[in-house]
């Protein structure tokens, strides 16, 4: 009862970080608050992935021997989403250094962090002329 | 097992590390790039087709182990596959292979172009290449989505890289968007890994095609992964809503960089189209969403093209409109529809290869790309003018040309499909995609010469024209036989029908 809560807050808490990411993403306009909104994505999806793995009282995927190897199968945890979210973590932290090494670049370059005055100061960001 | 197939990933991502560690060795990373370029395409020729199993774990029920538990070997779990497993195909070979010539075709250009070559640069080139060609090949959703996350980066970091105006802004906000359609697509894979228990794409296939799509507990869930995979495909591959912010990474990007960030799009447009179409492609929603797109693509590239006046940011939303084509060829969902998409790919990748790099001269001579600043310059190289001129007319759609040729396939397939409305719609872009390019051509090369344009420079490399060539002739010898690519591609598409 209590692992299948703990799935269950892990996975409403993932939703509620992606939410939570997504409104600031879309919606704050100071760059740094933005930056950590997509952190908050990129978390909410690891943790989602982690709780698939998750076995109500179930013992480490780490196979050692004198284990018997149908009670390892059935009472492991599903080791998979665990090496998924390792590498995940790993390009997140990629992303959110160079995210954050160009917030530094334009705070210098317009005195401000705000997204607005950064990425509309002129009318053709992006846009058709 | 083919122990070839991981070097077309392998060496480009050695020669990346090396030419950043070499990186204020202006000989020895000019010397490293162009052996390296050359060896890319040739490898990706001569390595046969199969699969490779990284560290050997193929699946279980290849390997005759005896001995097995029943759960193991009286369940699914009997064939799927342990370990990541790349797939080289026809139509891997196919793409990597044009992907290398435009990338060498690049380098080349760019390595005799400038005095003095960036090693950070030619890293993100070569790191670029590989991550497309992982994607070419991957059989694995994750391993997929990893080298799309490297990719981005790349293509940020070229933009970083690159001395346009404005890059800063237009890196952040690809990386803004970047940030939120990545951890979307990682949703759509956790999701298929969460009902199918793996993340082996043939075992995906498989479970969902045979169990999940038809239960109709756990059909609204393939819908919905299917929904999230689809916008981290649309973010990808510049489709609308995207297309806007893609085209401004094309047009800060130096010129040699946007025709490898135009390929390293395509390439991932193929990747995942072929992944989704085989995964989801019996569902009535995948047909219809990608038809939308693609017109919306086609319809949207062609008419932002028409009001630009810079040159470069023209041909970008051009190249997004003709994306539109290859997404037509998957909506359709025809054996013949999907090759000639897949064609119209190609030629789109040599093609604007070829503007990028035969309009980046006039970058390189004049420092602007603005049209109402330009003219008169087909008196500065006039064979250089004239490739330009037949590029623009391959794009178009025009014969004899690769281009008259995969259009001709995509506006038959939608004949035959009982779409006539969408063969109109595609021969009314053909046309319109023509007036833009030569009303450019005019501006560029043929009006008179504005008297206070002024030159940087006052000859086109020979590299740049020796490029803009070979992928002319490319396109000619496609548009004349035009089976050397589609044959391969239509076998592999019947079996995967």
């Amino acid at each position: 009862m209590i692992g299948v809560d703990t799935q269950l807050l892990a996975l409403l808490t993932a939703g509620a970080l992606i939410i939570i990411g997504l409104f600031a993403a879309i919606l704050i306009d100071n760059l740094i608050k933005k930056i950590v909104g997509l952190s908050f994505i990129e978390e909410g999806v690891n943790l989602f992935i982690i709780c698939l793995g998750y076995k109500e009282g179930g013992v480490v995927p780490i196979f050692l021997p004198g284990m018997d190897s149908n009670w390892f199968a059935l009472n492991s945890a599903y080791p998979l989403p665990q090496a998924l979210v390792l590498t995940s973590i790993v390009i997140g932290a990629s992303t959110l250094a160079v995210m954050l090494a160009l917030a530094m670049v334009l705070y210098k370059k317009y005195g401000s962090l705000s997204t607005s005055k950064i990425l509309n100061h002129k009318t053709d960001m992006g846009d058709e002329e | 097992m083919n122990a070839m197939i991981p070097l077309i990933v392998i060496i480009p991502i050695i020669a990346a590390l090396l030419l950043n560690l070499f990186g204020k060795n202006n000989k020895t990373i000019k010397v490293i790039a162009f052996i390296v370029g050359i060896i890319l395409p040739i490898l990706t020729l001569i390595t046969g087709y199969g699969l490779h199993y990284f560290g050997g774990h193929q699946p279980l029920s290849l390997s005759n182990i005896s001995g097995l538990p029943s759960y193991i070997s009286s369940t699914g779990l009997y064939n799927l596959h342990p370990a990541i497993t790349y797939n080289f195909t026809s139509l891997s070979k196919v793409f990597i292979f044009m992907m290398g010539i435009v990338v060498f075709l690049s380098i080349f250009a760019y390595l005799n172009s400038e005095k003095r070559a960036s090693g950070p640069f030619l890293f993100l080139v070569f790191m670029g290449t590989a991550s497309v060609s992982a994607m070419m090949m991957s059989d694995d959703l994750f391993n997929m989505y990893v080298f799309f996350e490297i990719a981005a980066l790349i293509q940020t970091g070229i933009i970083i890289a690159s001395k346009a105006e404005d890059n800063y802004e237009t890196a952040l906000k690809y990386m803004i968007i970047g940030s939120i359609g990545g951890p979307i697509l990682l949703l759509g894979i956790a999701i298929l890994l969460a009902i199918a228990g793996s993340v082996n794409i043939t075992d995906i296939v498989n479970i969902v095609n045979t169990s999940l799509i038809r239960s109709p507990q756990t059909r609204p869930i393939v819908l919905f992964s299917f929904g999230l995979i689809f916008f981290g495909w649309l973010y990808a591959s510049g489709f609308p809503p995207f297309h806007v912010i893609k085209s401004s990474i094309y047009s800060k990007a130096e010129p040699y960089a946007a025709s490898v960030l135009q390929g390293m799009s395509l390439l991932t447009l193929v990747a995942f189209a072929v992944v989704m179409f085989r995964i989801f492609g019996k569902l009535n929603l995948f047909k219809g969403a990608v038809l939308l797109i693609s017109i919306m693509a086609m319809v949207l590239g062609v008419s932002m093209a028409v009001m630009q006046t810079d040159f470069r940011r023209m041909i970008a939303y051009l190249s997004v409109g003709e994306l539109g084509f290859v997404g037509l060829g998957f909506g359709l969902g025809t054996r013949f529809s999907i090759t000639a998409g897949l064609f119209q790919g190609i030629n789109e990748l040599i093609v604007t290869a070829l503007l990028f790099i035969g309009l980046g001269a006039v970058v390189y001579l004049t420092n602007t790309s603005n049209t109402r600043r330009l003219g008169g310059l087909i008196s500065k190289n006039e064979s250089m003018a004239i490739m330009v001129l037949l590029g623009g007319f391959a794009m178009a759609g025009v014969p004899p040309f690769n281009g008259f040729r995969s259009k001709f396939m995509i506006i038959e397939a939608a004949l035959n499909s009982g779409f006539p409305e969408i063969s109109v719609i595609a021969i009314l872009v053909s046309i319109a995609t023509f007036f833009v390019f030569v009303k450019a051509f005019y501006s560029i090369y043929l009006k008179p010469q504005p008297t206070d344009l002024e030159f940087v420079h006052e000859t086109i490399p020979r590299s740049m024209v020796f490029a803009v060539a070979v992928l002319l002739i490319i396109c000619i010898v496609l548009g004349l036989y035009p089976g050397l690519v589609t044959n391969p591609i239509a076998e592999l598409i019947g079996g995967l029908l």
